[in-house]
């Protein structure tokens, strides 16, 4: 036997160094191959394309972050409207009408998302637009919507601005905003929480605003916020900041999403925090995908969110119990630890029926029809039902900002339980936006 | 032996491949019209990096601050003089971006090699989190939007830009650019900076202040860069905390290594490859189009190592 594997007979023979190697003929092959597998794909048509025959689909385009840092939301994001875009293609389209979902990734990146955003409209050329989740995207792209006199049904992104200072006239926006959920929180934290809080957020644009937001509306309710700590976004371990806030006051009420809030609700209770004080704050640190993670440390936890996934109370409708089946479902598919649906998958599904109904009651035909649509969707009434299983809606005309009821909960054996419901009519703010 | 080509056939390639880009807007559609004026000015952002990856053997993970700062300073032109002035918003992004470059430069060039990418990266790190957290003043992570400057050209007035007048205004700006650091790179100047990458011990042995030319080519870099963002600030009229981040230098050490390092023409054509491919694969495999691009990134890295024009160079000189 040879001392080196290399001067071994079989080790010498010429088939054993080239049988795996890639040759170009190989690589060309398996190239052809691929395509051909992915082209056979692109055109074999869905199974109900066949109801509509020759009608002319409507397009419609959505932007999701489904790579980068914003991929995991994104893709739940997405769930949400592909639901709604099935719904309505199983039920006959928009006046007879399918609908074509054109899905593009903007990486989590706003200059590929303006550049998706363009060639949804120029390549694509969508009707409408339903989706945005990151506000700085969202932000970056309503110039292109104006430009093109293209629809824009906002899903997700947060910003105030989006209907205050730099609201569009294209731009609408089917779910809550920050001053409305502090219209809507200020009171219960302020007469059954208590009267002193102290407001620690993710200090960045959302973040800030929403401090401000809540800070105005405490005080307004006979409250006081004693102080804020503003902690960087993606600091997960907020010891250093959490451990220097004393002082006399009621409530911690924290503004934080996705890992930062597990981290606030786990470290203010190892810090003994959450004995000493209440401890509140957004919907977006609690969402269902987050709770394993928070486990029995968030118990107690107050918060306020337009949609929980619970079947109690109002909640307990069976279009809600529709929707939750098939969210449930669907989330399964890509993720099996199998999560609940959140607000990203209600207010995307709500959005594409928003912008459906006004389809519907405008005669839409497509995007030479923009400012029918526009004139539809000012001031739309949604009724609770299939379409919107969270409950009634309104879209105010001067601002195309929507006003839900929204839902008081708080974490109990790791589920979210209904504490309070506040109906729409509690949750206005006055408009604060000037079409161009 | 590989035979030097004529200054003819050089000149002639060059004015072939300017009149492809001149009639571009003309035939293209008009999703692609504008995508190529970004892959310019991508590509402008590539080619001022290749002065210090390139040319001085430095590579920066701070071109991201120069280019962003290029943005904000043409943002805040552009948000607060009225009517915008487009003049205004290149000195304000060149000053912005400058003035970055020689306090980059000052801390970052006594360091070498990986202590030089490092220091320009935590740079990156420091403009990103002050732009990001000083919310009111950049409009922290939703960051600025604005109107675009109407194109004033001295003596013949003041028109909107269209797709076709961008376009020409941005391509003449980075042919403008090419021939001026062409002739840097060509100079005595040039000459050390490929003396410094080559070696530098023996550069400052011969008596040339090392850190002095190293500083000039961080801060050159730098205004290039700059320009880059004031161009990318007025074709797409929005500034955001992103492209201040150091993956956007991340991205440009790939144009270059994909295009050719030291060529000053590579960085253009690796950032026009990469952005093409990337935009061609994204619309099939969605959120999948990494894997494919990371396939044929890493595949260019180990057969093509001089990148595409050194790949065709050799491919021309066979």
């Amino acid at each position: 036997m040879s001392e080196r594997w290399m001067d071994e007979p079989w080790a010498k023979s010429e088939e054993f160094w080239y049988s795996g190697k890639v040759t170009r003929r190989t690589l060309l092959g398996l190239g052809a191959t691929a395509a051909g597998a992915l082209g056979a794909t692109m055109l074999v048509p869905a199974p109900w394309w066949h109801a509509f025959g020759q009608a002319k689909p409507y397009k419609i385009g959505t932007l999701q972050p489904l790579s980068g840092a914003a991929a995991a939301g994104g893709k739940t994001a997405l769930v949400g409207v592909e639901m709604a875009v099935d719904r309505a293609n199983k039920s006959g389209g928009i006046g007879g009408r399918p609908v074509e979902l054109i899905v593009a990734d903007y990486e989590s990146k706003p200059d590929v998302g303006r550049r998706k955003a363009e060639k949804l409209a120029l390549e694509d050329k969508i009707d409408a637009h339903v989706g945005g989740y990151l506000s700085n995207v969202c932000l970056a792209c309503m110039p292109v919507w104006e430009e093109h006199k293209i629809v824009n049904m906002i899903t997700v992104c947060l910003d105030t601005t989006i209907t205050t200072t730099k609201c569009s006239r294209y731009t609408f926006r089917p779910f809550d905003y920050a001053p409305a959920q502090a219209v809507a929180f200020a009171p219960y934290l302020v007469n059954k929480l208590g009267k002193k809080w102290h407001i620690v957020y993710a200090d960045y644009a959302w973040g800030q605003s929403t401090r401000d937001a809540f800070a105005a509306e405490i005080k307004k309710n006979g409250g006081e916020m004693v102080g804020s700590t503003g902690i960087p976004l993606g600091t997960a371990d907020m010891t250093p900041f959490l451990s220097k806030i004393s002082g006399s006051f009621d409530g911690l009420f924290g503004i934080f999403f996705g890992g930062q809030g597990i981290s606030f609700l786990t470290q203010t209770f190892d810090l003994g925090m959450s004995k000493k004080y209440k401890i509140a704050g957004d919907g977006a640190m609690t969402p269902s995908v987050s709770l394993p993670a928070i486990g029995t440390k968030g118990e107690g936890f107050v918060g306020l969110d337009r949609y929980i996934p619970v079947l109690e109370g109002p909640l307990n409708t069976p279009s809600h119990k529709k929707f939750f089946d098939d969210a449930v479902a669907r989330l399964k598919a890509i993720d099996p630890s199998g999560p609940l649906p959140d607000r990203f998958v209600q207010s995307n599904f709500e959005g594409f029926n928003a912008l459906k109904l006004g389809m519907q009651k405008s005669g839409f035909r497509g995007r030479e029809d923009t400012m029918k649509l526009i004139a539809a969707l000012e001031g739309l009434e949604m009724k609770e039902g299939d379409d919107f299983p969270q409950g009634d809606k309104i879209l105010r005309k001067e601002d195309h900002q929507a006003f839900l009821r929204e839902f008081i909960y708080d974490l109990k054996n790791v589920k979210h339980r209904l504490l309070e419901i506040v109906p729409k009519e509690k949750t206005l703010v006055p408009p604060a936006c000037k079409f161009v | 032996m590989i035979a030097r080509r004529s200054p003819t056939a050089y000149w002639t390639g060059f004015a072939v491949v300017l009149a492809l880009l001149a009639i571009a807007p003309l035939v293209l559609p008009e999703f692609w019209r504008r995508f190529v004026t970004e892959i310019l000015i991508w590509g402008l952002l590539a080619m001022s990096s290749d002065i210090l990856i390139g040319y001085t053997g430095m590579v920066s993970f701070g071109h991201s601050v120069f280019f962003g700062l290029g943005i904000y300073g043409a943002a805040a032109a552009l948000l607060s003089v009225k009517p915008p002035n487009l003049w205004l918003a290149l000195l304000y992004g060149l000053t912005a971006a400058g003035t970055a470059a020689v306090f980059v430069a000052y801390f970052s060039t006594r360091l070498r090699d990986i202590y030089f990418a490092i220091t320009t990266l935590v740079f990156s790190q420091i403009f990103y989190v002050i732009i990001f957290t000083w919310t009111a003043v950049t409009g922290g992570e939703n960051g600025l939007t604005f109107a675009q400057p109407l194109l004033s050209l001295p003596g013949l007035g003041a028109a909107r830009f269209t797709p076709e007048t961008l376009h020409w205004f941005v391509l003449g700006v980075v042919t403008v650019s090419y021939l001026l650091l062409r002739r840097i790179t060509q100079s005595p100047f040039g000459m050390v900076l490929q003396s410094i990458r080559e070696n530098e011990p023996r550069t400052r042995a011969i008596g040339y202040a090392v850190e002095r030319y190293k500083i000039v080519a961080v801060m050159l870099s730098g205004l290039f860069a700059g320009l880059a963002g004031v161009l990318y600030a007025v074709q797409n009229k929005f500034a955001a905390p992103d492209f201040v981040f150091f993956a956007v230098s991340g991205e440009v050490v790939i144009f270059n290594v994909m295009g050719g390092m030291g060529t000053l023409v590579g960085p253009v054509a690796g950032a026009a490859f990469f952005l093409l491919l990337r935009e061609g694969v994204s619309r099939y495999f969605t959120e999948y189009y990494l894997i494919p691009v990371g396939i044929i990134f890493t595949a260019m890295v180990i057969f093509m190592p001089q990148g595409l024009l050194g790949f065709a160079k050799r491919r021309l000189n066979e």
